[in-house]
Parts: C-alpha cells; sequence; structure tokens
C-alpha cells in the first residue's frame, strides 16, 4: 500500500488528495495520513507531499463545481479534526461524492459516510466546547488572551465566533497544543499567526496576570451552587477535566 | 421605603445576591439568534451557550443575581422573605453593568439574568431594575442576552420597558393553584401573576406580527411533522383568535385550575378589558426608540415542586395550558428545597424531590418535542409518574398493541413514540431511509439508543433479539436498566477519578 502524507493544513490536504488521486494506483491501494505519522510500517511505501496551491484549488473547484459547495465546506471541516484517518476519510467521501452527487453525506450506508458523520458530531462537540469554556484573561488595559489546548485544530471556527461576540475588542486566543494563535484588533479583522518558540514563552505568562473580575466569577461560581442538589458526577459529565485546563474557576 | 448602604464591597454583595438567586431555575441563554455589531458588545445564540457547570451539574449561562434582596413580601417557601434573618445587600445600576460587562468580556457568561426582591413596592423594584437594564442597552452598549423577572403587580408601562430592553421575561408562577398560593405566598394572587403573563404574551404576539412573523413563538421543527404536537394547526388556530380577543379562548381561569375538557372557559373572573390585553406604552420613550423586539426569546415561569400536594397531572396539565394558552417558550420546574421552617413546608432536611422533577422535565420534554398531550401521560387514577421508569417508556409499555413498528416504514409520529429514538434520531433515520434499507447496526451508530429501542422496533421486519411482547417482561427488563441511572439522580455519589501514582500514593 502507497501512504501520501502531508502537513496538517487545508491546502497541502488537497493537494496530498490531488497526488493520492493523480496517481492512478487504485482507490484501494493507497491511503492518506497526516504528519507526524505515528507508526509506520515496513510494508507500506511513504510519500511526502508538499502543499501546491494550483492542486489545492483544482481539488476545491471539482468538488464545488461536482459535487457541491456545501459537501465542500462539511469536508473542510471534517479535516480540521485530529482523528488519524481523517484526511483519508475525505478522500473516500469524495469519490462517492464523485459518483453520486451533493446528497451523498446522507448516504450513510456506505462505512466511510458514517464515519465521516461521527468525526463531524465529535468536533462539532469540541468546538461547542470550546466556544463555552475559553476564559480571557485582561493583560493589559482592555486587551484579552485566552489559552485553549484542543485536540483538534479549531481556531478558524473559535475565532469566528468571538469576532461576531467581541468586535470592538482587542483579543487573541492561543492555542497552546499546535502553537497556533488568533489576533483580533479592535474594528479589524482577525488573522491567524503562527508562534514561534520566543513568543510562545512569552505569552504562557499571561495566565497569571488574574485581576478583580476573575476573583469575583469565583466567588459566583462557589455562591451559585445549591449544597443540597450536590452532584459531582453530572458536572464531571457535563464539563470534562480535560476541557477545564485553563477554566479560572477550577484552578 | 429603605436604601441601605451597609459599606459592602462589590465582592460581598455579589456572594449574597447570587446566592440568593440561586433558587431560580431558569439560566437559559437561548431562543434568540442576534449578530454582533460593531461598536457594541455581544451577541446571541439560539441554541444557548452553557459556559460552565456548578458542582450541582446546573449550568451556568447568565450572570444569575437578584438586584436587591431586600423583600417587603413573606413568601413562606422564600430564603428571602421578609420574617428572615440574612444578610441583605442591593446592587446599584452601575455594579450590575460593570459585573455584566466585564464578566462577558472574560467569556465568563452569556448575559444577565436580573431578578430582585421586592424593595418598597413593585413599581418601585421593576423602575430601578429597568434603570439598570436601560443603562446596560445604551450607556454600556451591551448587545448580549438579557432575562428579567417581571415583579408581580408592576404597572404596565415598566414591564413594557422591561420587555424591550430584555430578550426574554418571565413571572414566576411559583405554586400551580390559587388554594396553595394564598397558604404560601400571602402578598401573591393568581390575577397578579396571570394577567401580567397574558398581557406578555399578548404584546409578544402583537410584536411578532408587526416585523412579519408568525404570531406564535418558533418551536422545534420536529413539531411541523406532528400531528398530535400541542403546537399544531388548532394551537395556533387558537391563537390566532385569542390575539385581539381577549382573554376568551384561555383554558387556564382565574383560580388557576385548569380547564379538563380542553373547551374555552368562559368562566373567567379577571377584570379584563379587551384592549387591555396589550402592553401600552413603556416607561421611557428611550426604551421604544433602541427598535428592539419585545422579549424576542419569549417568556417563561416556574413552578415549585414538592412544597405543596399537587399532583403531577395537574402541574403537566398546567404545563401544557401555559404553553397553548400564552404561548410559554419554556416552564420550569423547581424541586422545592426546604429553607425555611413552618407548619405548612416540608420540615427542613426534607430531601429535594430530584427524581419527581427529572420526571416532570422529561414529560415537558415529550411535550414540547415529542407530540404527546398531558392527558396521555397521566390519568386521574394515576395521577404520579412512575418512579422506576420514564413517562415515555411507561406509555409505550401501556400501549404495546401499536407496537413493535418497523423502522423503514413508520411515520414521525410513531417513531418519536418508540423509547430511545428522539428528534435528531428520527431525523438521521428518515434522511438515511431515502437511500438504503436501515439496519441495526446502522441504528447504533445513529446512536439510537438499542437498548431501550430493542422492545419496540423492527428492522426488515426482524427484531433485534428474540423477545416476547409481555408488559410484565418488558417493564422488568427497562426498570432493571434504568434503576442505576434513578439511583445516579436521587443519591449523587461521591466523585472518582482516575488513580494517579504519583499524587494518590505520594507520601505525605
Amino acid at each position: 500500500m502507497t501512504v501520501y502524507t502531508c502537513e496538517p493544513n487545508l491546502e497541502a490536504m488537497l493537494s496530498c488528495i490531488y497526488d493520492a488521486w493523480a496517481s492512478g494506483k487504485g482507490h484501494r491501494n493507497i491511503r492518506l495520513a497526516l504528519e507526524p505519522v505515528g507508526q509506520y510500517s515496513f510494508m507500506d511505501e511513504y510519500i511526502h507531499v508538499d502543499e501546491d496551491s494550483d492542486k489545492a484549488r483544482k481539488v476545491m473547484d471539482a468538488v464545488c463545481l461536482k459535487i457541491s459547495q456545501h459537501v465542500y465546506s462539511e469536508l473542510t471541516y471534517t479535516g480540521m479534526a485530529y482523528e488519524e484517518d481523517a484526511l483519508d476519510n475525505i478522500y473516500h467521501v469524495m469519490i462517492l461524492g464523485f459518483a453520486y452527487g451533493p446528497n451523498v453525506l446522507d448516504m450513510v450506508h456506505y462505512k466511510d459516510v458514517m464515519r465521516n458523520r461521527e468525526i463531524r458530531v465529535r468536533l462539532e462537540k469540541e468546538v461547542c466546547g470550546f466556544k463555552d469554556f475559553t476564559r480571557f484573561h485582561e493583560v493589559k488595559k482592555s486587551v484579552y488572551v485566552a489559552h485553549i489546548e484542543p485536540k483538534s485544530r479549531l481556531l478558524p471556527m473559535l475565532a469566528e465566533h468571538f469576532e461576531d461576540r467581541m468586535p470592538s475588542e482587542h483579543w487573541m486566543i492561543v492555542d497552546d497544543i499546535h502553537k497556533e494563535a488568533v489576533v483580533h484588533p479592535k474594528d479589524e479583522h482577525y488573522y491567524f499567526w503562527k508562534l514561534n518558540d520566543e513568543e510562545f514563552e512569552q505569552l504562557l505568562v499571561t495566565e497569571n496576570e488574574n485581576d478583580e473580575y476573575t476573583d469575583m466569577w469565583k466567588t459566583f461560581f462557589d455562591s451559585i451552587e445549591i449544597k443540597e442538589r450536590k452532584n459531582i458526577a453530572c458536572q464531571n459529565n457535563l464539563f470534562p477535566k480535560w476541557k477545564r485546563k485553563h477554566a479560572v474557576e477550577f484552578l | 421605603m429603605f436604601d441601605i448602604d451597609n459599606g459592602l464591597s462589590l465582592d460581598e454583595k455579589l456572594a449574597i445576591l447570587s446566592d440568593a438567586a440561586k433558587y431560580d431555575v431558569a439560566c437559559t441563554s437561548s431562543g434568540v439568534d442576534r449578530r454582533g455589531q460593531k461598536g457594541m458588545l455581544g451577541n446571541s445564540c439560539a441554541a444557548g451557550i452553557c459556559h460552565s457547570f456548578a458542582s450541582d451539574g446546573r449550568c451556568i449561562s447568565l450572570l444569575k443575581i437578584l438586584m436587591t434582596n431586600h423583600c417587603s413580601y413573606d413568601c413562606k417557601y422564600c430564603k428571602n422573605r421578609k420574617s428572615n434573618d440574612i444578610p441583605r445587600a442591593t446592587f446599584t445600576p452601575e455594579e450590575i453593568c460593570t459585573l455584566t460587562i466585564e464578566f462577558y468580556k472574560r467569556n465568563y457568561i452569556e448575559g444577565l439574568f436580573l431578578s430582585s426582591g421586592v424593595l418598597g413596592t413593585p413599581d418601585n423594584t421593576m423602575e430601578k431594575m429597568c434603570e439598570a437594564l436601560r443603562m446596560l442597552r445604551t450607556t454600556y452598549r451591551f448587545n448580549g442576552y438579557i432575562h428579567v423577572k417581571a415583579i408581580p403587580g408592576a404597572s404596565q408601562e415598566l414591564i413594557y420597558s422591561a420587555g424591550l430592553l430584555a430578550d426574554r421575561i418571565s413571572i414566576n408562577m411559583e405554586l400551580p393553584t390559587q388554594d396553595s398560593l394564598v397558604s404560601l405566598a400571602p402578598n401573591k394572587s393568581m390575577t397578579t401573576i396571570l394577567k401580567p403573563m397574558n398581557q406578555i404574551s399578548e404584546t409578544i404576539a402583537q410584536h411578532r406580527v408587526a416585523i412579519g412573523k408568525n404570531a406564535l413563538m418558533e418551536r422545534a421543527g420536529i413539531n411541523r411533522h406532528l400531528v398530535n404536537s400541542i403546537f399544531g394547526t388548532d394551537a395556533a388556530q387558537q391563537k390566532l383568535e385569542n390575539t385581539g380577543n381577549a382573554y376568551d379562548g384561555n383554558k387556564i381561569n382565574s383560580r388557576g385550575d385548569v380547564n379538563n375538557t380542553g373547551r374555552a372557559d368562559n368562566d373567567i373572573s379577571i377584570p379584563l378589558q379587551k384592549t387591555s390585553t396589550m402592553l401600552m406604552n413603556p416607561a421611557e420613550a428611550i426604551d421604544a426608540r433602541l427598535k428592539r423586539p419585545f422579549a424576542g426569546a419569549g417568556q417563561s415561569t416556574q413552578m415549585i415542586i414538592g412544597a405543596t400536594r399537587e399532583t403531577d397531572l395537574e402541574l403537566i396539565r398546567t404545563t401544557q395550558s401555559l404553553y397553548k394558552s400564552f404561548d410559554l417558550k419554556r416552564v420550569f420546574f423547581s424541586g422545592y428545597v426546604p429553607l425555611n421552617e413552618d407548619d405548612v413546608l416540608p420540615s427542613l432536611g426534607t430531601p429535594v424531590p430530584l427524581l419527581r422533577e427529572h420526571r416532570l422535565y422529561q414529560a415537558d420534554w415529550l411535550l414540547r418535542f415529542y407530540g404527546y398531550q398531558a392527558d396521555e401521560l397521566l390519568t386521574e387514577e394515576n395521577p404520579f409518574f412512575n418512579a422506576q421508569i420514564d413517562p415515555k417508556c411507561d406509555w409505550a409499555i401501556r400501549h404495546l398493541d401499536q407496537f413493535p413498528v418497523e423502522i423503514n416504514t413508520a411515520s414521525y409520529d410513531m417513531l418519536l413514540r418508540v423509547p430511545g429514538i428522539g428528534p435528531t434520531g428520527v431525523k438521521r433515520i428518515m434522511s438515511a431511509r431515502r437511500y438504503s434499507y436501515v439496519n441495526f447496526d446502522m441504528l447504533k451508530k445513529m446512536r439510537i439508543v438499542l437498548k431501550r429501542a430493542q422492545y419496540f422496533i423492527t428492522c426488515n421486519g426482524k427484531m433485534l433479539n428474540k423477545i416476547p411482547l409481555e408488559q410484565q417482561f418488558i417493564t422488568r427488563c427497562i426498570a432493571n436498566d434504568e434503576q442505576k441511572d434513578n439511583l445516579l439522580i436521587t443519591q449523587p455519589k461521591e466523585e472518582y477519578h482516575q488513580m494517579n501514582l504519583f499524587t494518590d500514593f505520594a507520601p505525605a
């Protein structure tokens, strides 16, 4: 089997799909994976694909024109998930899409489509979780910085959400796992920033700067609980511990 | 009239006034979709966002506070009643605004939930609450979610203002009958609760019609497919007749008793003029100039359960009537937590009726999303929900003649009546059915709870296991499965966690 690998960003993923498709080795004989590959196999041949905007554009156009815009956006959404088989799944759903057209995502009797739906549902849940549980800290007067540690690359979704929520504030969300950040200057459009080690180190200290409102939030959090109804299992179920790493009320 | 500033810091006030507000159940930020705007702070998401979960498992979505916990009423069940000796505090409008804005910017909350004890008179209280909300919307340019409690007995103009400034407005019904209200809340009456509730409902409808929407609030999409739904065509018809037709069609009379026959009850003794059903003018002209819809997310209410002797049937019938007559968006149930000692109340230390509350919420969901009617769930002979199995399973077991249903051919109505299948599951099944036969493997992947559904469905003519369709057998099996869940609700266990070699076994 031949395994095509690429960097985990959209353009590289689409280029990888293009190369895999163009190889002509047969869909059953190839697999796609994101780098870094966890476990290499002796039996497989690994081919690294560099990102190429032409190839990516061709794939994008083909999906948008021959399947639909909606399917394209759902597939790119799948691409943000951390699941190892996400890219491979996108490739196989795309093949089905070219055969069956825009309704392909409803054809859950195909295992790839069902898997795609599972990935999207899980990702949606994760995105919702971080929309809820991201906590900003005021570092200077009216500059807000948040740290998150998500499994998937969900900064684009969070950026969209928080831009609508706080359009006239300076804010920034730092993804500690993938070392990326989204920066939103007041009344302007946000942009993404790949952090180098020095910048990352600098940003790590922002969480130490708790202010009086953080303390008040803790007061509120403690006093709003009804002791007679205590139910930690329910709390853990709804607010899993891995999402609490930066939630100030638990620190 | 008293105005006490006893030198408390903002932090201390917050501790007192959030502690006093926590027995209000509603903490939802749902019902209205609003994009953010440059120069303002906040947006609103129709599905609602929960920002944290307290250790009682309840979501924290809004900054839930009282404006003041001074109260001139003496409701027996309430922590803030006049006769209780507790620390009292009052927020100034500026303090409410600053807290909301600063918390919102840090993504701690989705908006503000503002309630209050009665400070002097209802009008005085409502006026101060409106002042805080007005300041938040204008000076602080807050565009997020606000839920405000209308104080029973406040004047129309103030309630109109509150509705224009907030997204959701609610009046707590607290107790579903006049008799229990007389015994536990002597300062309140059904008239002072139902009259403004009706006025708010009519005003919301008029505002919706004025901007080209349907007079009725939006409901879950699944209701479109349900013939029997309480929000179906007959409810719409009734609302249309009601709008502009005053109080005649409502099924709750002034005593709060529910008309069980389902026919319009004309025995209304609330002195209402036809023109008085809609709120007439806001207290301040500026509120109307903000061009906000009147209570865009609708109105809600809450009822205390376990403090008086109402049956589940009465509660659930009242709930249904509130949805149908006043087009309420939600009815909340609050299991009574004994706080005060009184002859007519359950004694201190009585456990909170958590399981009963849970069953009522399940039934409420069945009304709103599953197309059930209150009278299908309970009967006069059997007016309480089964503690062992949930209302939907209970109904299905009592109607085994309608089962098993074939997944590949059944209608929306029938699929939704299968225990273990919810609105999302039905949508998934329906969309999958268009392209292929659905089998049990697919159902499992669609997150259908086969543990419960297996007794009631067939796929391509076959059941999952060989099961006798007998009431007793199925009841036993399901009760056995649900036993653990019920225990978790009634007796929540202490926290378990993954053991760690370094922290759990570290030398002291």
